[in-house]
C-alpha cells in the first residue's frame, strides 16, 4: 500500500515536497477526503467557493450557470476595455477619431471593440435573467435576503456601465442615445435639473459629459461593482450550507 | 455477525504501513458508513471537481460565444456625434426601451422616474414583501403569477420600444423599416 501511493506521486506532488513546494504549498497531500477539503481551503483561488455545496446545486436547473456567465462577461469586460483604454482620449475631439483609428491601424482593434461590445450586451442579459431565475427559485427568500438586495444593486450598477459606455465612441448613436437617457433624469421632482447637470457636467451632452462618463465607466463604477460582487460571492459562499426556511425540492 | 466474518484475514507475508500506521488485518463485513444509498438532492458534493467543471464548461461556453458574435459581427459606428444634428427616431439604449416606450403613453414623471424608481424599490423590498417561506412555484401562485406579468409587460414594453418604433415614435414593422440599434 505504501507503494501505491508513492508510485501514484506526480511531478506537482513531487515539487510540494521539495523546500520550494513547501513553502508555497500548505495542504497535504491528497490522499483522503479530509486532505482534499484541506486542500481547497487553502488555495487562494478557490476559497471564493466553497468547499462542498449541496449535489441539487451543482446541476444546470438549479441556477442555468448565470451567475458564473455574468461574471465571465464582466472578466472579458475588464480585459478588452483595458486594451481600448491604451488608444482611447475622452475628448469630442478626439475620441471618434480615435475608434475609427482603433479598427483600422490598431491590431485586433476591432475584434477588441467587437468583444467589449458584445459581452457588454451580453452580460445586461445574463444579470437580468439571473435575477428571473433566482425568483422563481425563491432564492431571495430568508435566510437569503440580504444577497438578492446587493443582487439588485449590482443590476442597477450594470445597467449604469453599460450606459455611460454607450457615451465613449462619440458617434451619433451614442450622443442622442444619451441625451435621450439622462432627459429622463430632470425630471426628478425638485431636484430634476441638478441632478442632470450634475450628471452631464452641463445643460447639454458635451466634453464634461464625456469625461464625467468616462471616468465613471472605468475607475467609480467598476470599483462598485469589483466591492459589490466581492460581498454577493462572499455571502453565496457563506449562505451556500444553510438550508431555505421550507425546503421544497428542485421543482 | 457470525464469528467468522469478524476474523481479520491475514493480507500477506509482510507487514504493510499507510503512513506512521501499521495494517496487521482487513476485516470483511459491511462498509462503515452503513448501506449504500442512492444520492440525494441535500447530500454534498466536493466543488472541486463537480461544480468547478461544470463552471469551466459554462465559462467557456460565454467566452465561445462572445468570440462567435465579435467575428461576425463589427460594433456599430455611426457619424461623429453632431449636437445640431438630432437623429429620427431618438433611441436610447435597447434595455432603457422599455422606459422609453412608457414615456410616449405617460406623463415624464411617472415613466421617467415613478416606474423605474419603483421598480427597483420594488425589487429590493421583495424578500420582506413576500413572506411565504415555500419556495416551489406550485405554492406561490400569487408572486409567480404577478412576477411573471411583470416580466411579460417589460419584455413587450422593450421589443416594441427597440424593433416596432420609427420617426416621430410611430409604430413600423420591423421586417419593413429597422430602426434598433445596439
Amino acid at each position: 500500500m505504501s507503494a501505491n501511493v508513492e508510485t501514484s506521486s506526480t511531478v506537482v506532488d513531487r515539487f510540494k515536497d521539495t523546500t520550494v513546494g513547501k513553502a508555497i504549498f500548505r495542504s497535504p497531500r491528497r490522499v483522503t477526503p479530509r486532505d482534499r477539503a484541506a486542500g481547497h481551503w487553502s488555495n487562494f483561488f478557490l476559497h471564493i467557493y466553497p468547499v462542498k455545496v449541496k449535489r441539487k446545486a451543482i446541476e444546470f436547473r438549479y441556477s442555468y450557470y448565470l451567475g458564473i456567465i455574468s461574471v465571465v462577461l464582466f472578466g472579458s469586460l475588464i480585459v478588452s476595455g483595458i486594451y481600448l483604454m491604451f488608444f482611447y482620449v475622452p475628448s469630442p475631439g478626439q475620441a471618434y477619431t480615435n475608434i475609427q483609428t482603433l479598427q483600422t491601424d490598431v491590431s485586433l482593434g476591432q475584434y477588441i471593440r467587437n468583444v467589449h461590445r458584445w459581452s457588454a450586451h451580453l452580460m445586461v442579459l445574463a444579470v437580468a435573467a439571473h435575477m428571473a431565475k433566482m425568483f422563481y427559485r425563491g432564492a431571495y427568500k430568508a435566510p437569503r435576503e440580504f444577497n438578492w438586495i446587493i443582487g439588485v444593486i449590482l443590476l442597477v450598477v450594470t445597467l449604469l456601465l453599460s450606459f455611460t459606455g454607450y457615451l465613449l465612441p462619440w458617434d451619433q448613436l451614442a450622443y442622442w442615445a444619451v441625451t435621450v437617457g439622462s432627459e429622463m433624469s430632470a425630471y426628478v421632482p425638485f431636484v430634476g435639473d441638478r441632478v442632470q447637470e450634475l450628471l452631464l457636467g452641463g445643460p447639454i451632452v458635451g466634453s464634461s459629459t464625456l469625461l464625467r462618463f468616462y471616468v465613471l465607466h472605468v475607475a467609480v463604477l467598476p470599483s462598485v461593482l469589483v466591492m459589490l460582487l466581492m460581498i454577493h460571492l462572499w455571502r453565496w459562499r457563506k449562505d451556500s450550507m444553510l438550508d431555505m426556511a421550507w425546503e421544497d425540492g428542485n421543482e | 455477525m457470525s464469528d467468522e466474518s469478524d476474523v481479520p484475514v491475514s493480507i500477506g507475508h509482510e507487514p504493510t504501513s499507510i503512513g506512521t500506521k501499521r495494517v496487521l488485518g482487513v476485516v470483511p463485513g459491511k462498509p462503515v458508513a452503513g448501506e449504500r444509498k442512492d444520492p440525494e438532492e441535500q447530500d454534498l458534493v466536493m466543488v472541486w471537481p463537480h461544480l468547478l467543471v461544470r463552471h469551466a464548461v459554462a465559462a467557456l461556453g460565454a467566452l465561445f460565444t462572445v468570440l462567435l458574435i465579435s467575428v461576425f459581427f463589427d460594433a456599430p459606428l455611426r457619424e461623429v456625434a453632431n449636437p445640431d444634428v438630432t437623429p429620427n427616431p431618438e433611441k436610447a439604449p435597447w434595455y432603457f426601451a422599455a422606459l422609453q416606450e412608457l414615456l410616449s403613453h405617460f406623463h415624464p414623471l411617472v415613466a421617467g422616474v415613478l416606474v423605474p424608481g419603483g421598480v427597483i424599490v420594488g425589487l429590493i423590498c421583495l424578500p420582506f414583501i413576500d413572506r411565504n417561506p415555500r419556495t416551489a412555484a406550485r405554492f406561490r401562485k400569487v408572486a409567480v403569477t404577478a412576477f411573471t406579468i411583470f416580466m411579460v409587460v417589460w419584455i413587450l414594453l422593450t421589443i416594441v420600444g427597440f424593433a416596432f418604433r420609427g420617426p416621430n415614435w410611430g409604430w413600423v414593422w420591423p421586417w419593413n423599416e429597422w430602426h434598433g440599434e445596439l
